[in-house]
Formats: structure tokens, sequence, C-alpha cells
């Protein structure tokens, strides 16, 4: 018996119900502290699980909710942090909390969201079975230095992970990368080159040049941002092959999206199958999640049908599109956080056909990034043409007054531009202006959800999150 | 009518945090005063024609791209440059941009980097990265009506100090600047204006903005006077409220 770590997990546990009582969430803290009390603890409890890590910059949080609902429909019990606590103390308190005091688990499996840039440091203490990548984009950049240190930590972490499994999106060159000249088994998600023709320009791409020899892209085809079917016509480095496809977006909405998707069977490459699936969230970039989840669930060798249910069942995740309906209207909460991200979500706001009340929710604390002007490279400028079917643009939050001109300089009325510091105010008027049977979204960066997200629990009684 | 030509320089790859903000102010506060205006995006392999343009704007980029560009910035586009900021035409650079005027960029390594040398200045880089909201003050920008001071957000590793008739911007009121030592932040030099400030700098600052404009205005038209106001509100307070933060 390790009288340490029992000794560490009690006094962990006891400091995780206190701040559990006191609703401060105790995600974070408990962990932490563990870790001074025993540096290794971590590394003797995740010994005995199978884990799956997700990260990658944009979408961790839905992909590793969806893999848990792959993981559930299969019957298959696992450990997760689901409240976005996915730096190190937050991991340490997702095991703590889920053994008993002797460092056993109740789940065979963790499936652990983690921090790109935190991925690195956890390497050195868990080894993950399979890790799933999203992709790079810019995101935070004043907390974790520039996009290509971040790729290169990830790609120093891997290295450490002997008999890790890599899934990777192949449509993204830097995080395709990852996969090349690795001793590691591979396997790659993305989509065909007629599965979608974006028809959006490509503004500020974060890697338009080869990542080994600098010379410009050619694309096959454009999904969003940077990602798409690649080449390099001097080096030769392109976009691999993938075990996981999306072979056709048949429609795409509001609400959700219906897909075809192939999945190769591993060994294999000829025996594929074709599956059609509904993923009941909007977006392109949700699909990207889906298959970066179901090409976990193959490598997994969980069965192809399944992977469909899964992604038919899911729901909506923390912060990430969540709706609450009240007298017939809908209040729509959508996390933002950088650029990429953003215009997805502009996109599709566009999609809505009248009475459109917007909020945006700036806060500039150090998990919002302390350097709020990525808002400059999100393409408000699409917004102009639409402003007959939104009515009015709530700007809220720290950085209300930096959003506010932002709009202006979009193009939008300054007329329809409402500076609303208090949220109870803000959410009062955004509800009554709109009717019903129509949406107020409302997009707040990561603490300012968080806020937001207590007013609306009190109003109208949302889960907790760490649940 | 008036009419002004705007020139980005590499917009494709020096953009890094937010910088095409600038583009954007200078282009709607022309545009709202009824004067003409083109962008014109001019990249890697592009002839670059500086007498075509009133206003060059040159962003910064991660190391990266810093040294895709290198070539093309130093061999194909740095005589027209020079004849640009020789032609007292206006020149607005940011972070990696503002580095590149400069005459070299030493690496905290020991490896130096051969720049432009179109502005007597030069980079040392740092291993600490010098990062947060930051505000200074500029004389040419003092005035009954304003203090002067601008609010940007800095981050940076290298350390740029300034030669002889070589110019700062403005004098640091919080923040690191230039280097954290000497107190001074950005350059100017002759209608050259060069700053650390990302965040967009001119959005938030319209009178630094408007005196830009001014600038290439005067240049361009003999007859030239003013420029006429416009309703900032928005801006004011964005830039109040950062001042305000600042000395809390």
């Amino acid at each position: 018996m390790n009288l340490r770590l029992t000794f560490t997990i009690i006094i962990t546990k006891i400091m995780i119900s206190i701040l559990r009582v006191f609703k401060s969430g105790g995600t974070t803290l408990p962990g932490k502290i563990a870790r001074k009390l025993y540096p290794d603890v971590v590394k003797v409890i995740a010994r005995d699980f199978k884990t799956i890590m997700v990260t990658g910059t944009n979408g961790k949080t839905t992909t590793t909710r969806i893999i848990g609902e792959i993981l559930k429909v299969n019957g298959m019990n696992y450990i997760t942090n689901k409240s976005g606590a996915n730096l190190f103390g937050g991991i340490i308190t997702t095991f703590i909390d889920s053994v008993d005091i002797h460092g056993k688990g109740k789940a065979p499996i963790a499936l652990i969201e983690i921090d790109e840039a935190a991925f690195n440091v956890v390497s050195d203490y868990i080894e993950p079975d399979v890790l799933v990548v999203t992709n790079f984009f810019r995101d935070q950049l004043d907390r974790y230095g520039e996009l290509y240190s971040t790729l290169n930590s990830v790609r120093s972490g891997i290295k450490k992970s002997g008999k890790t499994m890599l899934v990777l999106n192949a449509d993204d060159s830097l995080c395709a990368s990852l996969g090349k000249d690795t001793d590691k088994q591979v396997t790659n998600y993305g989509f065909d080159t007629n599965a979608y023709q974006s028809k959006e320009k490509q503004v500020n791409s974060d890697a338009m040049f080869c990542i080994y020899c600098k010379t410009k892209y050619d694309y096959e085809s454009h999904v969003y941002g940077h990602l798409g079917n690649f080449a390099c016509s001097s080096c030769g480095y392109r976009r691999p092959d993938t075990g996981v496809t999306c072979v056709k977006v048949e429609e795409l909405n509001t609400s959700y999206s219906n897909i075809l998707f192939s999945v190769n069977s591993g060994q294999n490459q000829d025996e594929s199958t074709m599956l059609q699936a509904k993923i009941n969230l909007p977006g392109l970039y949700n699909i990207y999640n889906a298959l970066a989840a179901a090409a976990c669930g193959s490598v997994l060798g969980l069965p192809a049908a399944n992977l469909v249910e899964a992604l038919e069942n899911f729901e909506c995740g923390f912060g990430r599109m969540e709706t609450i309906s009240t007298h017939g209207k809908n209040i729509k909460v959508i996390l933002v956080k950088n650029p990429t991200g953003f215009n997805q979500v502009l996109s599709f706001l566009l999609t809505e056909e009248k009475n459109t009340q917007i909020a945006f929710l700036i806060n500039d604390k150090l998990a919002d990034g302390t350097d709020i002007s990525w808002l400059w490279d999100v393409d408000f400028e699409k917004l102009e043409n639409a402003q007959k079917t939104i009515d009015n643009f709530y700007v809220s939050g720290i950085r209300a007054e930096d959003m506010a001109v932002r709009l202006k300089y979009a193009g939008i009325y300054s007329s329809k531009i409402h500076i609303i510091k208090n949220y109870e105010e803000l959410l009062a008027k955004g509800l009554s202006n709109t009717e019903a049977g129509h949406s107020f979204y409302i997009l707040p960066t990561y603490t300012a959800m968080l806020d937001m997200r207590k007013l609306l629990k009190k109003k109208y009684g949302l889960k907790e999150f760490w649940k | 009518m008036y009419e002004l030509n705007i020139c980005h320089l590499y917009p494709d790859l020096l953009n890094l945090y937010g910088d095409r903000g600038n583009i954007i102010a200078l282009k709607r506060r022309l545009q709202w005063r009824g004067i003409g205006v083109t962008v014109s995006d001019i990249s890697m392999g592009d002839e670059f024609n500086a007498e075509n343009y009133d206003i060059i704007f040159l962003g910064g980029g991660q190391d990266y791209e810093q040294e895709i560009i290198q070539d093309d910035v130093l061999n194909q586009k740095g005589n027209e440059i020079k004849n640009a900021i020789a032609n007292d035409k206006v020149v607005l650079a940011i972070c990696g941009g503002y580095q590149l005027l400069g005459n070299y960029y030493k690496t905290w390594d020991g490896k130096e980097i051969e720049f432009l040398k179109a502005l007597n200045l030069w980079t040392i880089g740092g291993k600490d990265r010098m990062i947060g909201n930051f505000c200074f003050e500029c004389d040419f920008l003092t005035s009954e009506e304003y203090d002067g001071k601008i609010v940007g957000f800095e981050n940076h590793s290298g350390r740029t100090y300034l030669g002889q008739n070589v110019k700062p911007l403005g004098k640091i009121v919080k923040g690191y600047g230039n280097n954290g030592e000497d107190g001074l932040e950005g350059a100017t030099y002759k209608n050259v204006f060069c700053s650390y400030s990302h965040g967009s700098l001119l959005p938030k600052n319209p009178a630094f903005t408007d005196h830009l404009i001014t600038l290439a205005l005067k240049q361009k038209y003999k007859d030239f006077v003013s420029l006429q106001k416009l309703n900032d509100e928005f801006e004011d307070l964005a830039h109040n409220t950062m001042v305000q933060r600042i000395f809390g």
C-alpha cells in the first residue's frame, strides 16, 4: 500500500468536496495541490486506465463529448474532465475524483480533453493510448507564443509517448505533419475533394506556405480556414490519405448536418464501409469534430454502426451552442474564442431569416486571452449586408467598447450597436426584442460564458457545469 | 474629389494579431468623409511601385512567415520601400514590419539577420516576451483637445534601439515599448511611423489615424487644408476605458 498516494488522494477529495459545497466548481485547484503533495500522483493513478486524449486549438470539448457518446453507445464506462478543466491541475483533479483511496479506478477508460499547450508537460506523466488532434488555428497567442511553437510542443509530447496511436486531421497541413515520419500508428480523417466546395475566400489563412519548404500550397479543394486538400509542388508534402472520410455533405443548416462518410477497417484499405449520419450540431467545424471522434472509435475497433448512432444521439456541450427555450423564444449560447471559430459561427448566423438579436460578450481575462486583437481578424464585414435580418447588436463584457468599435468599422450602423454592461439587463433587453419563435444569440468568450451561464442557471436552471 | 491609394504589403503573411484592423480603420475613416480610397494587396512576387501609393502599411508576422518574405523584401521590394520613404510617403509599420525597416535583427543566440536599413535602428532578440496592454504619449498628437495618449497591446521579444536621425514615436506611460529600458516606444523618421502596438493600433486611436490621413492628403494635394470631424463616440469610449484601466 502506497501511504503517500492514499494521503494525497484523501486530502484532494476533501478539497474537491469543500469547493463543490461553495459552488465554485473545484475543478483545478485540488489537482494543483495534489501535485505539490505528490508530484507523481497522476502517473501512478493513470497507469491503470486506457487513456484517450483530445487536443488541438478548436473543437476539443465537442470532440471529447462525441467520443464519450461513442463509448457510451458501446457500453463502455469512462471517466472524463467534462467542464473544460483541461490544464494539468484539472486533469489531476479528474483522475483523483474518480478513484478510490487506494488509487483504483471505477472505470477502465479515461477520456481527457487536454489543452494544446499543456500536453507536452502532461505527457511526462501520462502516456495516452490514443491521441486525437483536432486542428491548429491561431488561438490566444499571447498565452502560448506562436502557432508553430504550439505545434512543436505537441510534437515533442508525442515523441515521448511510445505506444500512442495518433488520430489526425489530414486536411490541416499543420496537424497532419504530426503523422509524417513518425513510428506511431496514424489514422487520418478529413473531407474528400468532392465532399464540399467552400464559397468563402481564404482570408488570413494560418498556414498558406509549406511547413517543410515554405512553398505556397496548391489546394485541390478548400473547406474553411486553411483546411482542405493541400499539396506542395516543391517538396511533395501533401494531404495524407484518410481512414475516416467525409464523402459528401448532403445538408448543412443552422441546427444539424447530414453527411455521407466512409470508414476503412484498418488493415485493408479496400474494405471501407459507407455510412450516412446526421450530426446534431451546425457548421462544418462540427463535421470535423464528428469525423475526429469517429476516427477515434474506429481506432478503438468499435463497430461502424455504433458510430452513427452516437453521432445522432449527441447533445450539445458546455457553452458550445446550448439552447434554452423560454416563452416560445430561444436563447442560444455559442462560445467564441478565435477568428476561425468565430467566422464559422457568423456564417451560420447569416442563415437565419429574420428578427435576429445577437450579443457579443468579450472578456480579456487569462482564459479568454488577454489580447483581443484577434477580433480584427474575424470577418464581421460579412454582417454588413445582413442588417435587414439582424435587428440589434448588443456588446458586453470587459471589452464591450472595443467590440462596439469593431462592429462600427465592419460597417454596422452605430444606431444598431448597444453597449450594455450588465448581463441581467442585456438578457432582458435581448429577449424583449425577440419575437416568439425566434432566437436571441449570445456569443461569449470563455470567462464571459461562465458568468452568463451563472445567470442563466439562476433564471432557467441550467445544469451544474461539473456534472 | 480627393482620393488615397493604400498599399498593404504582404497581407497574407504579415498579419499577426489583427494588424489588418489598421487598414480597415484607414479605409473607413476615408469613406465616411467621402474621400476615395483603394487598397492594394501586394505580396510575394508581386510588382511593387511605390509611386502608385500614398500610404504603405507593413504588419507583423511570426518568425516562420518573416523568413518566407526575407528574400522578397530585401531583394525585390527593398529599393522601392526606400524610395517611398525618401519621397515622404506615409508609411506605417508594426512590430515585425517595424523591425524589418531597421538595420538588422540579432537573435538571442547571436545570429545576425540582415534587414532593410531604411531606418537607422536595430533589434536584439530576447528570451522573455514583453506582453500586455500599454500606453504611450506622442508629442505630435498633443493639442488643446487631445492629450496625445495612444493605447494598444504589445507582444514582442525583440528589443529595438534607435540610432541617429530616428526619433521615438512616443514616451512610454505604462508598459515596455521598444526595449523595456529607455522608456521609449516606436520610431518616426520623415513620414514613417513605427510601433510595437498590435491589437490594431488605429481603430482605437482615431487622432493618430487622422494624423496619418492628413499627412498623406497634404502630401498629395496642395489645396488640402484639414479633415472634417467625425462622431468618434465608440472609439473614444474604447480608448478612454483602456486609459482608465491602465491608470486604475
